[in-house]
């Protein structure tokens, strides 16, 4: 059996990896560029949020990884899984429990505190890539504050649809300065991004770059005064545990096209279906 | 009149070639300057170094505004790019490859105005509208994809997204070249107008010297890099003293 370190990555890699996370805090939203690894797992499949979580978990942190909400999809699994054996950590699904949630494509419904850190895992950290197919124009573009084109795209959706029409990776102004994606989570959770007072870390481990929103950093989704910013949710009710306000998925649950919605965060919907069972266990007494 | 950009004693080398050798003009506010020469005279490298596009290798550019002269090799690039997005505009010859093809014609023109903090979507439409029925597009298409427009109506639309800002100076790349003789007419004639009621002062590279003739106040003639004669346009068209200038001027076909 071969040892490995703790968190599997080597110390001097994890040292490298927190002096980028540390600029990375320092400039809210600026893509700092970091020596990714090969992780025994596939691009695509979070090998940024992976090296991120890997560099800053600690003996006595508790870990929670979520995948498009769920912890018990099969990448949400794995990861925990990989990190109960590389580390010995407790691994939780309770949000409220966490001190580290690894995400992909959501932000827990609960919010998070100041004693949390939520690491994304970022496909694209690009917000410019398909307006300036040249990452060194993109970057100058960004060291200059020229963004303008970004509006150019909005206007665009704005004419065509009616409305801004990214409904995921709706582009963000981080501290008034520096336009990031927020990695492809719903528009819905944009608005939890803003003044969050937990840590909030960004990995893309194919792209090579890492980035941050410090504590209680404004971050203000890009929109028109007369177009403001509209957090989209589909218009329905958790059939488990009746949600009005959560972030839904749909579901066909048969071959004539029945469709249900369903939180996609499956520990708020879990917590809710136990709250309302206690209730009921106190109201039949 | 006052002084708007002055060139002095631009100098730039290609290899072996000197596309800039020692030249020095001026433009003032509200003039049209024409740039005329042969392919190779080097025209287009003038045209860009003023527009602060590429440096020289020795020289100045001076442009004049409220606060007196800036060196535009000097100023940082943030100050050079808002310049050159919001004072300045530059017309291509090829509008193709100035306009974004897929986006909407209203998004074309929005987007300098985007580019310079405009947030307001109705405004920005009602601009850009505007603007459509200034260049003769009509507002009627402004949602429709430059990629089916015409080279005549691509030229209008890139007109219509340089001036919509209300520049002072416009730098232009033989903005007629390439477009059938007939819609050369219009667009020249398009130009000629709004240059004038916007009062904007313009620069424009051409070797048709008709173009200089409709269109410029003054013409400077180049060759070989350096400026062989200046003045203005029908005094350097009707009187030519330089014999290249003559030369041009005689093989003009009679029409």
């Amino acid at each position: 059996m071969i040892a490995y370190n703790f968190a599997y990555l080597d110390e001097q890699t994890k040292r490298g990896i927190r002096r980028a996370l540390l600029k990375a805090v320092a400039i809210p939203g600026w893509q700092v560029p970091f020596a990714s690894r090969e992780m025994p797992l596939p691009y695509g499949w979070g090998t940024g949020g992976i090296q991120v979580t890997a560099a800053i978990i600690g003996q006595d942190d508790r870990l929670k990884v979520i995948d498009q909400g769920a912890d018990d999809t099969t990448n949400a699994v794995a990861i925990a899984s990989f990190f109960r054996r590389m580390t010995g950590v407790e691994t939780t699904t309770r949000t409220a429990e966490a001190t580290i949630i690894q995400t992909r494509h959501r932000i827990p419904e609960q919010a998070l505190t100041e004693d949390q850190v939520i690491v994304y895992q970022v496909p694209q950290p690009e917000p410019l890539w398909k307006l300036i197919p040249e990452r060194p124009v993109a970057r100058r573009a960004h060291a200059l504050n020229d963004y303008g084109m970004m509006y150019v795209k909005l206007y665009e959706d704005i004419t065509r649809f009616g409305r801004v029409s990214s409904a995921y990776d709706h582009p963000v102004m981080v501290n008034g300065r520096v336009l990031m994606s927020p990695s492809p989570i719903p528009a819905f959770d944009n608005p939890k991004m803003d003044a969050m007072p937990a840590l909030q870390l960004f990995g893309a481990g194919r792209e090579r770059r890492l980035y941050a929103v410090p504590p209680y950093t404004p971050v203000r989704s890009l929109d028109f005064t007369d177009h403001p910013f509209h957090p989209g949710r589909a218009d329905g009710t958790c059939a488990f545990c009746g949600s009005t306000s959560s972030y839904l998925d749909e579901i066909i649950i048969d071959d004539h096209g029945t469709r249900r919605f369903l939180c996609s965060d499956t520990d708020y919907c879990a917590g809710r279906i136990e709250e309302a069972e206690r209730r009921a266990e106190e109201g039949g007494r | 009149m006052s002084l708007l950009l002055e060139a002095r004693f631009l100098n730039k080398r290609f290899s072996n070639v000197d596309a800039l050798d020692n030249v020095s003009l001026t433009v003032n506010r509200r003039e049209i300057l024409a740039i005329v020469g042969e392919s190779g005279s080097g025209k287009s490298t003038l045209l860009a170094t003023l527009a602060g596009l590429s440096p020289a290798d020795s020289g100045h550019v001076l442009y004049r505004d409220a606060e007196g002269p800036h060196d535009i090799a000097a100023m940082d690039e943030m100050r050079l790019r808002r310049l050159q997005r919001t004072r300045w505009g530059y017309i291509h010859q090829n509008a193709r490859a100035a306009l974004r093809l897929d986006v909407t014609a209203g998004g074309n023109i929005g987007e300098r105005l985007m580019m310079n903090g405009a947030r307001d979507y109705g405004e920005i439409r009602e601009t850009a509208a505007r603007w459509l029925d200034e260049v003769e597009i009509g507002r009627e298409r402004i949602d429709d994809l430059p990629m089916h427009f015409s080279g005549g109506m691509l030229q209008r639309l890139q007109i219509a997204a340089t001036l919509v800002t209300n520049p002072e100076l416009i730098f232009m790349d033989e903005p007629t070249t390439g477009l059938d003789v007939s819609v050369q007419a219009r667009i020249l004639d398009l130009i000629r107008t709004l240059v004038h009621r916007l009062h904007v002062a313009a620069i424009i590279v051409t070797h048709d010297l008709g173009v200089a003739r409709l269109l410029a106040d003054r013409t400077v003639v180049m060759q070989g890099g350096a400026i062989v004669e200046q003045g203005l346009t029908d005094q350097v068209l009707d009187d030519p003293h330089h014999p290249y200038t003559q030369l041009l001027v005689s093989s003009v076909l009679p029409s």
